[in-house]
Parts: structure tokens; sequence; C-alpha cells
């Protein structure tokens, strides 16, 4: 019985009979589907790691090895099947894509060596590029030689604005410094107030272009043809964010995967990590107009203060998340798959943001003045990038897959949480 | 030229200890008087080099050696005027009976008197001669991959070669490609077709004499005599004249394929755009260049419908293992020329074999082109000229819909033969319809020209054969012989069928196979010219004797002959053409009367092997059955029961046969006269999926167990005293079984009634 139990769900995924839009002529209007393959994006899924993912002939073992795909339509098969079709309208609007975590259970198995993984991963990325507000900019970052450019923007922008800092402080009526916190504070060289416009202007930007586009791809997933077969959302939103959120925080999907299981670690460590570090800064620049605070910190912070204590702790944990992924990518290719500069530039920004904040914290400590200004700046340079990037960058995941996951839950799309039998008993 | 038996029994192996050796001796010595009768110690080493000089001493001229299985013995070990047989003493009396025992002694004693009585009766064998001289040259018809590789072949081994081909040049459809699928490691890229330097090499050969726009219009003789005629065939020349006259010693038909017409569902024919592969080929040969036929614009996009009319079982049932590969080649074709364009492959089962499958993989990867299993349901004309296809149970989708420039039908390959059996039976109808004696014989006949009329003009060989003017052919329409066991082999003695028109293929696989039909070829010429028979009784020199003063014309051997190898005169006396013959003796089973016989084969021989046999009366309870077999696949399988040491029933005593459609009723009639109690026939696997050698054999003994039967019934007999069994050699584990369930039946149903009368 058991046996029968473990790999029931399996045949349904393997069925070979059972083509993806098998339901599409009962559920649709009876008309076929019309296709014309678009080359350009076939194009730019074959990128390194996904370039031989056309040889797939649709067998089925990435769908039935995916801990993470749901019993119905199951995913990659399909999406493998879209994909070698060119079919990209339908992928885009395919909340399936994110529902993987791109463990690579199914790349390392794959017996055609066609890595669903990494396409899935590739198209995930030609999302974002897709729903990105202006798309243009997305297609501009996210070239490896573009990477002076993405990073001349924010010296140039931070750059002027200091330089500019007295003019526009005279003119807004802000005090300069003076006495001890010029010795113990970045105040001179980096007032607060101009920090906080200046990042909170271009935050600002980020996040509208952000939920502009989840809100494209929200309703992108809602008007597709539905081939999942329902058209009634099997839960309200509130229920679905809570599970959603409930998946997030226990890393329930990421512990599943087999191939790259060490990865849930890293990515937990950086999740929170960074979540950490998100709380303190903001709970720190809104100090003067937080209802809970209403108070005007003394910066920099003592290291023994709850907030410096709480900021080096999630540091660490981002630190070293990122090494980990940083290593894993580098050492283990094959189960961890190709990284495309798309992943690269996000891990290693992030990196960056971390590294050099606690280059600028040390060299604090040890009073290296001079020295730390400069740090401060690299440091503030990585922060903006990241910030601004959000939209166009690997950043925007957070935003599209909890979309995705939501759209998901709601749609009744849940994996079968049983993962593939270890055996192959029952066949 | 008097004759001097001797007869050594083997004492190693075992025999010794299991039987009798003084008591067999006398048995040669005292009952049959033979002057010479040895024990020896070994019949292989130096044993056979005893014997060996045994037999010049004493002038042996007929020998038994009782010892070892025939079939442990290599060809060429005795002289050519000395009948030797060989009794399997150790493998079908020692190994698979007690030792010792009354009744293991009585087999050993049997099988001794019935090879003593056998060489007592088979006479020496003459070689067949004939009066005109062998030729050894070699005719290839057909000049494409297969027949040029095929001529090249067999004149580099010395041999003259006649090379015809139809069309007024070589070359044949290869050399109407414009690139070959990759032929050699990775398998990833296409090839020239290297039919150009093929052509030229096989014009430059002295040894190759070519023949364009010709045909074979008539062949004449047998294997070393064939006389042929070509004439021209039309292109370019006035059809019909002759083109020349000369004998050669063997045929290869390599008459390739054509394109099979798509079925009726796809608007091939009917819509401009839709074109067959084969078409395609040819346009971007000569245009280098894919353009609509409608309007010749630039073709940016196809679809490639896989078995485009094959594949549907009531139209083309099987697989011609190459469409797929060109789909795959002509998409390159069409992708390499232009990056933006798009090719559809939509395909039943994708099947690309062996190495092939690299090839497959490359045309995977490229990026434009799109494959998916899934039936076509309909191709119908849309916007600009382009044509809309709309394919169901694809793996993108229940139905799906794309649009292309052109849409190409990947057409199967269908032998270029004619089933020369089926153009004899209609033309036979269409006398009988002409001429025939009563009404209802006249309705039937019009009901075969009726089924049989696509055959009507089909000749491609025009053989002066009795049973028809071309290659009988198997399931399909290829014209192979058994294409598992025995390929390149027809039912045509000296005709071999090579490339495409045997078996679907590319050019690769057409040019090995060219060269095995070449050596067929060469085998057939040397073994001809020294009166041997080619494959499968390879070697042998005997061939049949028909006694025609006491011929009735009845037809049987001329019609039951598996290889044509009789003609009919006026009267429909038999006339030999003794290098055709297989010598597997079917005419010898199927004469009732019983005028066929070979020299060391006959009726008479066999049936004084049974008569030789000594039956114990009814009171000593020890029944005898005969067993017949099959010398191919039965009898082989019963060596294995002994290697194997199963235990046999002890009542059995085995004859066995060139072929049990060798089998004549009278043998049945002498067993039971002679008091056995029942025979088992133990033949090959007959019917599609035959086994036997001679093709039609084993089915031919099923019919004869028919007569059989009757023989019985008019002899009153019990009708299950004769039972029929298709064994295969790897069956041998089911024959003690066969025996011991015989003899219960027997024990059931009585001992011989006739048994010692």
């Amino acid at each position: 019985m058991e046996t029968a139990e473990a790999t029931a769900p399996e045949d349904t995924k393997t069925m070979g009979n059972d083509p993806p839009e098998a339901h599409l002529a009962k559920a649709g209007n009876g008309k076929p589907v019309h296709i014309e393959p678009d080359l350009d994006f076939i194009r730019a899924i074959s990128v390194q790691g996904a370039e031989s993912y056309k040889k797939c002939f649709q067998c089925g073992t990435c769908a039935a090895t995916c801990p993470l795909s749901p019993e119905s339509h199951p995913f990659p098969r399909k999406e493998m099947a879209w994909a070698a079709w060119g079919m990209r309208d339908r992928l885009l609007r395919d909340p399936d894509v994110w529902l993987c975590h791109q463990c690579n259970d199914c790349s390392t198995r794959c017996p055609r060596g066609g890595r669903p993984g990494e396409v899935l991963a590739a198209i995930r990325r030609e999302s974002v590029l897709h729903y990105a507000t202006p798309r243009f900019l997305a297609r501009l970052m996210n070239q490896q030689k573009h990477i002076p450019l993405r990073l001349g923007i924010p010296v140039v922008l931070l750059g002027l604005a200091l330089l500019l800092k007295d003019s526009i402080g005279n003119a807004l009526g802000f005090s300069a410094p003076t006495g001890e916190e010029i010795v113990y504070s970045y105040s001179p060289m980096f007032p607060h107030w101009l920090l906080n416009t200046f990042f909170g202007l271009f935050g600002l930007f980020a996040l509208v272009a952000i939920v502009v586009g989840v809100v494209r791809f929200w309703r992108a997933l809602s008007t597709g043809d539905a081939w999942w077969g329902g058209t009634a959302p099997k839960k309200g939103v509130g229920p679905s964010i809570v599970a959603t959120l409930k998946k997030i925080i226990t890393h329930d999907n990421f512990t599943k995967c087999r191939a790259r299981n060490s990865r849930a670690v890293a990515h937990f460590l950086l999740l929170f990590g960074f979540v950490a570090l998100t709380a303190v800064t903001l709970w720190v620049i809104t100090g003067r107009i937080n209802p809970l605070i209403r108070t005007e910190f003394v910066y920099p912070f003592s290291f023994w203060s709850p907030w410096k204590i709480l900021a080096n702790i999630g540091g660490v944990a981002v630190l070293s998340g990122c090494i980990l992924m940083i290593w894993e990518r580098l050492t283990d290719r094959p189960n961890a798959g190709y990284s495309l500069f798309f992943d690269w530039a996000f891990l290693w920004t992030l990196f960056a943001v971390v590294f050099t904040g606690f280059v600028t914290e040390a060299m604090h400590y040890l009073r290296m003045v001079p020295h730390r200004h400069v740090a401060y700046f690299v440091h503030l340079v990585f922060v903006f990038s990241l910030l601004i990037y959000l939209p166009y960058s690997k950043f925007a995941h957070v935003f599209y897959r909890f979309a995705a996951m939501v759209f998901a839950e709601r749609i009744g799309r849940e994996s079968n949480g049983a993962g593939p039998s270890q055996g192959t008993g029952g066949v | 030229m008097d004759e001097k038996i001797g007869v050594f029994i083997c004492t190693g192996y075992g025999i010794a200890e299991a039987l009798d050796i003084d008591a067999l001796c006398n048995v040669a010595t005292g009952e049959f008087s033979v002057p010479f009768c040895k024990a020896v110690e070994s019949c292989e080493g130096s044993g056979l080099e005893a014997i060996q000089d045994d037999i010049t001493k004493e002038g042996l001229t007929k020998v038994v050696i009782a010892g070892i299985s025939p079939r442990r013995y290599v060809d060429g070990l005795f002289p050519d005027n000395v009948i030797v047989e060989k009794v399997g003493l150790r493998e079908h009396v020692v190994w698979c009976l007690p030792p010792n025992d009354e009744d293991t002694q009585m087999m050993a004693e049997d099988y001794l008197r019935m090879y003593i009585t056998k060489v007592q009766k088979m006479h020496h064998v003459e070689p067949f001669q004939p009066e005109q001289t062998v030729d050894k040259g070699i005719l290839v018809v057909g000049g494409g991959i297969a027949g040029m590789t095929a001529a090249l072949e067999a004149a580099k081994t010395g041999y003259e070669v006649r090379l015809v081909e139809k069309a007024d040049k070589l070359g044949g459809w290869l050399a109407k490609q414009h690139k070959s699928i990759p032929t050699k490691p990775p398998y990833r890229d296409l090839e020239d077709t290297g039919i150009e330097t093929l052509m030229a090499e096989v014009e430059a050969n002295p040894r190759i004499h070519v023949y364009t726009s010709a045909i074979t219009s008539e062949i004449v003789g047998a294997p070393g005599l064939f006389d042929v005629t070509l004439v021209s065939s039309g292109n370019g020349k006035p059809a019909g004249e002759l083109e020349g006259q000369f004998r050669v010693g063997a045929i290869i038909q390599a008459t390739g394929w054509k394109p099979k017409e798509p079925r009726d569902s796809l608007p091939y024919g009917k819509l401009e755009n839709v074109i067959r592969n084969v078409e395609l080929e040819e346009m971007v040969k000569e245009h280098g260049r894919i353009t609509r036929p409608s309007d010749g614009k630039e073709v940016k996009s196809i679809a490639f419908i896989q078995c485009g009319g094959s594949k549907e079982k009531e139209h083309h049932s099987y697989c011609s293992s190459i469409c797929c590969l060109t789909s795959l080649k002509q998409a390159l074709y069409l992708r390499e020329h232009d990056d933006k364009s798009k090719a559809y492959i939509f395909y039943e089962f994708m099947r690309t074999p062996g190495k092939y499958e690299d090839f497959y993989r490359r045309a995977q990867e490229d990026q434009g082109i799109f494959l998916t299993r899934g039936e076509v349901a309909e191709v119908t004309p849309g916007n600009d000229g382009r044509l809309s296809i709309v394919a169901q149970n694809t793996m993108i989708g229940k139905q799906i819909q794309v649009d292309v420039d052109l849409v190409v039908l990947a057409a199967g390959m269908v032998p270029n033969a004619a089933d020369g059996e089926a153009i004899r039976v209609l033309e036979d109808a269409k006398r009988t319809v002409a001429e025939g004696d009563s009404e209802a014989k006249k309705q039937e006949a019009a009901e075969t020209v009726e089924t049989l009329k696509q055959h009507e003009g089909s000749e491609i060989l025009n053989l002066n054969y009795r049973q028809g003017p071309d290659l009988p052919s198997l399931e399909y329409g290829f014209p192979d012989s058994h294409f598992i066991c025995f390929p390149y082999e027809s039912r045509r003695t000296g005709i071999y069928p090579t490339g495409a028109t045997r078996q679907p293929m590319d050019g690769k696989a057409s040019r090995e196979d060219a060269g095995g039909a070449a050596l067929k070829a060469i085998q057939c010429v040397e073994m001809t010219s020294r009166g041997e028979a080619v494959h499968p009784r390879a070697g042998d020199r005997s061939y049949p004797d028909f006694f025609l003063q006491r011929c009735t014309k009845c037809k049987r051997c001329t019609e039951e002959c598996p290889f044509g190898v009789l003609n009919e005169d006026e009267q429909g006396t038999p006339l030999l053409q003794a290098t055709r013959c297989r010598r597997c003796g079917v005419c010898l089973g199927a004469c009732p009367e019983r005028i066929v016989s070979f020299k060391d084969y006959s009726v008479e021989i066999v049936g004084s092997m049974i008569k030789a046999v000594d039956v114990p009366d009814e009171f000593e309870e020890k029944p005898r059955i005969l067993v017949l077999a099959c010398e191919n696949d039965a009898f082989p399988a019963l060596d294995l029961v002994g290697q194997h040491r199963l235990q046999v029933n002890a009542y059995i005593r085995v004859i066995p046969l060139r072929c049990l459609g060798s089998i004549n009723t009278v043998w049945v009639t002498d067993a039971m006269s002679t008091g056995f109690d029942g025979v088992i026939l133990l033949g090959c696997k007959y019917g599609d999926d035959y086994q036997c050698h001679f093709i039609k054999g084993s089915e031919l003994a099923a019919t004869r167990e028919k007569n059989v039967r009757e023989k019985l019934e008019q002899m009153a007999m019990d009708l299950e005293r004769v039972e029929l069994h298709e064994i295969q050699i790897s069956d041998y584990e089911k024959l003690p079984k066969i025996f011991e369930d015989f003899a219960e039946l027997i024990e059931e149903i009585g001992m011989n009634p006739f048994k010692g009368m």
C-alpha cells in the first residue's frame, strides 16, 4: 500500500498521454492554440546552462522528480515544451515558473542534459526584464559589459549630491554640524538630511517601479488562458498571503530540494539577515518621524546598542549566506546550476553592501577617520545600486515570486508535499 | 565399381561404458556381412587420422562412423569418392539414455542398421556440369548507390560486371540529393553525398560495362548460365531497341525504391505548396534555395509531416527508417540558409536508428527547429498563400495551429520490385478468363485478375521462370527471402536483392549492403562453376534426377519448388535447371509418382532406413516411434538434448531430412508396414515469420501431413499416429516431453496392428 501511495502522484506527473494543455480543448473555446514561436525569446533562454534545453523529448522525468511540482499540470515538463516552441506569452504568464526554487533536482536527472532548472531560471530572468518599468533600464543593467555604467550611475549621482550638499543645505536651511560631532559623526561629510532625502527619493522611484511591474505581472497571470483549468479562485487573497508567508518564513519549499539542499541554509541566513538590516535601517532613518520613536538618534550607535547588535548579527548572516551561495555556485556548478550575470550581479552587490558596511564599521572603531569616509562612500554606492536596481535585478524576485506564490496558492496549485519517492518501488 | 563398406565404432566418449561394442560389431559383420568393422577409440584428431588411413588402406568406398554427432565433423575430411555417413551414438544414444540398458543397446543397433542400409543404397555423387560453359560475370540491375557499390566491389575482386541503369545516367536517388545526412562521428554535420566520386570510379573501372537507358527485357537460364537481353528504356533513345545480349553467372538486383504516394487525407496534389520530401530535395539540389511552388517566394517556414501517408495501417504499415532523418536534414537546409526561418516537424515516432540519434540531437538543439509528436488533422490554405496546419495530441497542446509557407510530406520508401509470383498468377488467371472451361472457373479467375491487377506490367527482371518473371516478394513487397537469417537471399538462386529494394535503408547502409550482395554473387558463380549448391546447403554436389518416363505432368513439383528451379514445357513436363537448385528435396516430397531422387537422398534410401529398423513384436511391449526431423533446426536441437544430458524415450528412431518439406507420404506407409507405432514430424516454424531454410518446406510438410492422415485412414489406422511439431533449435528442452507424451498416446491407442505382419 505504502508504495502505491508514494508513487501514485508520480504516475500522474509522468503520464505521457496527458499533454500539458490537454484540458484546453475542454476548458477553452475548442479552437486550436495558434503558435508562432518567438525566436528571440528562444535565443534569450538559450543562455549558458540552458543552451541545449531544446533537446527535451518530454519524458517527464523532471516533473516526476520535482519535490515542489503540483500533481496536476506539473512543472517543469510543460514549461520545457513551451520554451522549446518559443511560447513567450504563455511563459510570462505562468505562475509555475516562479514556484521553482531551482534546486536542480530535475537538472541533475534529465536524461537529455536539458537542465530544466536552469531553463526556468532563464525564463524568470526574462520575466523580470519583461515586467520591468521602464524596460530599457532592465536590458541595460543586465549586461556584463555595462558594469561600469551600473556602478558609474550611483557614483556620479551620489558624488553630485555630496558636492552640492552645502549649497542645497544652505538653500534649505540645514546647518552644518560642529565640534564634537565632527569627530565621531559622518554628518559633515554625509549629512543625514541629504542621505535620507537622496535614498528616500530614489527608493520611492524603485518602489513605484517594482509595484507597477508586479501589478502588470499579476494582471497577466489573471488574464492568461488559465491552463490550470480553474477559473474561480480557490482561496481569498488574504489567506493566500498568510499561507505564502508561512512557507517563506519556514523555507518549506527550499528544504524539499535534494540536489542543492545546503541552499536552504544559505537563503535562510541571507533572507533573515537582510530583513534584520532593513528593519534597523528603516527604524533608524525614520527615527524623527516614527511615532514609536520620536527621538533623534545620536549617530553612530555604540557597539553595544541593541540596534547595532541586531544590525551586526544581520550583517554576519547576510555575509555568510552570500559567501555560501557564491562558494556553491563557483565550486558545484552541476548541482548549483550555471549562474547568469543576472544572478552574479545581485549576489555580489549584496555581498559588497554588507562587506563594505563592515569595513566602514571597523574603520570607525579603529578611528581611521579619513579612510572610513572613503569606505562609507563605497558602501553607499553599493547600497544605492542595490536599491535603485531593485526592479531590474534579481532582487525583484522577492516581489515576483511572492506574487506568483500567492497567485498559485489562490488557484490551488499546491505541491503535493510528498516529494518524489526515494526508491523505484511500485513501478 | 566394386563397393566396399566399412564400419567404425567409437569406444571413447563413454560409449564403450554404456553399450556392448561387440554386439554392435556383430550387427555389422553378422547381419549385414560388412567386410570391415573396427572399434576405434576416437573419431577426432588421431582417431580420425586412423580412420582416414584405414579407408585408404582397406580401399573402403562406403563408410559408417558410429561415434559423435554428424554435426561435429567439418567438410572435406574424406575423399570425394568415398561415401561417409556418421551416426551420433554419443549425442543421440549414450548421452540421453541410461547406460547398459537393453533399450539403449537396441537403439544403437538400430541406428547402425539404418545407416549401413543407407550407405548400401546411396550412390556416388557426380557434380552437375552443364553442357555450356558457366560464366562468372555478374549483372547488376540498377545504377544507384547500392548498384554502383556492388558493381565496384565485384569488379575490384576481379569479376566482370555489367551494370544496367534505366535512366540516362548513373547515380539514382543520391545524385538528386543536395547533401547527405552525416555518415561519420560526431554525426552532426551534413555531408556531400560523394556520389560523383563513386560514379567516376565506376565509369573508369575497366571491368565494369555500364549500360544506361537500358532495361532487361529477358533473362533466360540459371545461375552460371543467365542469358540476358537488354533493350533501350526509352530515355533519350527509342524504347525497345536492342542494347546488348550476353551471359552472366549471377545477378544483383539493386533497383532501389520509389516514394510512397501520400495518404488521401493530406492535400498533396491539391494544394501547390504541399510537396513531398523528394521534391524538396530536388528543388534544393537544383536551385540552392527553397521557394514556394505557387509564387516562387522564398520560404521562411516549413512544416514537415512525418509518415506522410505511411503508418496508416491500411495504407502503408512499415517504417522506412530514413524519412525522419531526411526531414531533420531538410529542416537544416532551411535553417542554414536563413537564421530567422522556422521548421516544424510533426511526427508519430521520431526514428533515428543507432548513431543517428546524435544527428537528431543536433537538430533539436537548433533554435528554429520545432519538433512535436502529434497527428496532423488538417492542412488548409491561409493568408497570402500560406498554409495553416492543425495538429492534435501534440506535446504542447491538444490542438495547435501553426502557419507556414510550405508543407513537406515525408514520403516512405516502396521497393522498386515486382512480385513475380503475383504476376504469374495474374497471367494464369487472365488465360483462364479467356479460355477457361467452366463459367465458375472463369468467374473465380476474373476476381483474381481484379485483386492482382496492380501487378500488370510491373516486370523488372523479366525472368524466364515458370513461377513468374521476377523475384517473389514477402511481406510489404520486399523480395528478400529471410531478412534476419539470410540477408540478400532471394527465392531465386543466383539473384541477390540489395539496397533499398531489399529493405528500407539509407545511402550508407546501402553501401555496406551492396558489398554483401557482391560477395553473395561471387560465391554463387564460384560454387556453381564447381557444380556445388549455394546457401543453405553450400557445397552440396548432389542434384535431383527426374525419371521423366513415369512423369504424369501433374505440375506439383514445378509449383511447389520454393526456388522456381523447374521450368515446364508445353505439356507441363518439368524441365530441370539444375544450377538453380538448393537441394532441399521438396520436389522429392511433392512427387506422387516418386520419380525424383538424388544420388544420396531419395524415397528409396529413407524408406530402406525405415525398414531396416528391427521392430520387436507386439508381445515385447516395446513400441517404436519414427521421428522424421528437419536437419536444420530439429536435428541440431536433438544434439542439444544430448549435450544437456536430457533423457529421452528409448523407443524413438530419428531420421534427419534435408527439409521436412521433402517428406514423401510413402515413408509413413513404410513405417506403418514395418511395424512402427507412430510417426513424429519435426519441422521449422512456418507462417509469416517462418524459420524454414527453404522458405516453404515446413509449410508444405503441414499440407503433406494431411495427405499422410488420408493414407492412415485408408489403412484404417488411428489418425493420431502422426504428429507434426514446429521446433526451433532453442526449443530443445521441449523435445523429451514431446516424445514422452507421444509414447503415452501410443500406449493409450495401442500398438500398431500391422506389427509383425
